[in-house]
């Protein structure tokens, strides 16, 4: 069932690609979310032993990275790497469908890796990932294939070869 | 949020979503979610308020285990800006999921 529906996603983005005048008519009937099944991977390790990461979509990044693209209508499906050796006053919020004043003030609103980083010293988790990664939230029309079909996937890949054990997913 | 969240977790990777749009979750149904009916740009709540954050987290963190069902959605019961949080509230929700299993 989900190689069927990831063989769909795959056809419908190769076409849109090749016949741009035919994006609209499947973005139109495109659902992203009619597949049926829901990806599971069960917990084995304990939280004191484990690498978490964090995956965001309220649009940070470094400031020495390119921001995302606000021009787009169907958002920026594009991540950005965050690192965690950087000071976190480097980082800064790229993101105009939602007010983000208070996360500018206090990033831990959005992307809590301070908090992380306590619970880790703590002892109640294993460590905090070096490297973490941002995204834009407003991503729909025809960059829902290329994020399901192509970004996310190569963010998942990352996370796994950082040995990473957890990943907490937060919004803008 | 949830359609990078479902390709973590197909990729092999436990994930945990912290949501304030419940009936995003409901549509792209990501495997495990908490859910607070917060303002946009405040999952974690108020800047500042290092209490409230960390009982966020220490939730999120506790439904890693607690979520057995796919595509469990569940629903935190924080008010909005009507709580208050205690320094040791987070301790007591991890140690209650640490007895259970986590």
């Amino acid at each position: 069932m989900m190689e069927l529906s990831r063989f769909k996603n795959k056809i419908i983005s190769k076409i849109i690609t090749r016949y741009p005048s035919l994006a609209k008519r499947f973005i139109d009937a495109y659902d992203p979310w009619s597949s049926p099944d829901i990806p599971w991977t069960p917990v084995v390790k304990p939280l004191t032993n484990s690498r978490i990461a964090v995956v965001t979509t309220a649009g940070v990044h470094h400031r020495d990275q390119e921001p995302f693209d606000m021009k787009d209508r169907d958002g920026d499906p594009s991540f950005r790497a965050v690192d965690l050796r950087r000071p976190l006053a480097s980082l800064m919020i790229t993101h105009d469908y939602y007010d983000h004043a208070d996360a500018d003030r206090d990033l831990n609103v959005v992307f809590p890796v301070e908090r992380l980083r306590e619970f880790a010293r703590e002892g109640f988790l294993g460590s905090v990932a070096d490297m973490h990664y941002g995204f834009m939230g407003h991503i729909t029309g025809r960059h829902i294939p290329t994020l399901i079909e192509k970004i996310a996937p190569e963010v998942a890949s990352r996370l796994k070869q950082d040995n990473v054990d957890v990943v907490l997913l937060t919004p803008g | 949020m949830g359609l990078i969240q479902r390709e973590i977790e197909k990729a092999g990777i436990p994930t945990i979503g912290v949501s304030i749009v419940r009936k995003y979750s409901e549509k792209v149904k990501p495997p495990r979610t908490v859910y607070l009916r917060w303002p946009f740009g405040h999952p974690l709540g108020e800047p500042f308020n290092i209490a409230q954050q960390r009982v966020v987290l220490a939730e999120a963190l506790a439904a890693l285990r607690a979520i057995q069902t796919p595509g469990t959605i569940i629903d935190l019961p924080y008010r909005w800006r009507r709580e208050k949080y205690k320094d040791e509230d987070f301790r007591l929700i991890l140690s209650h999921a640490s007895k259970q299993g986590l």
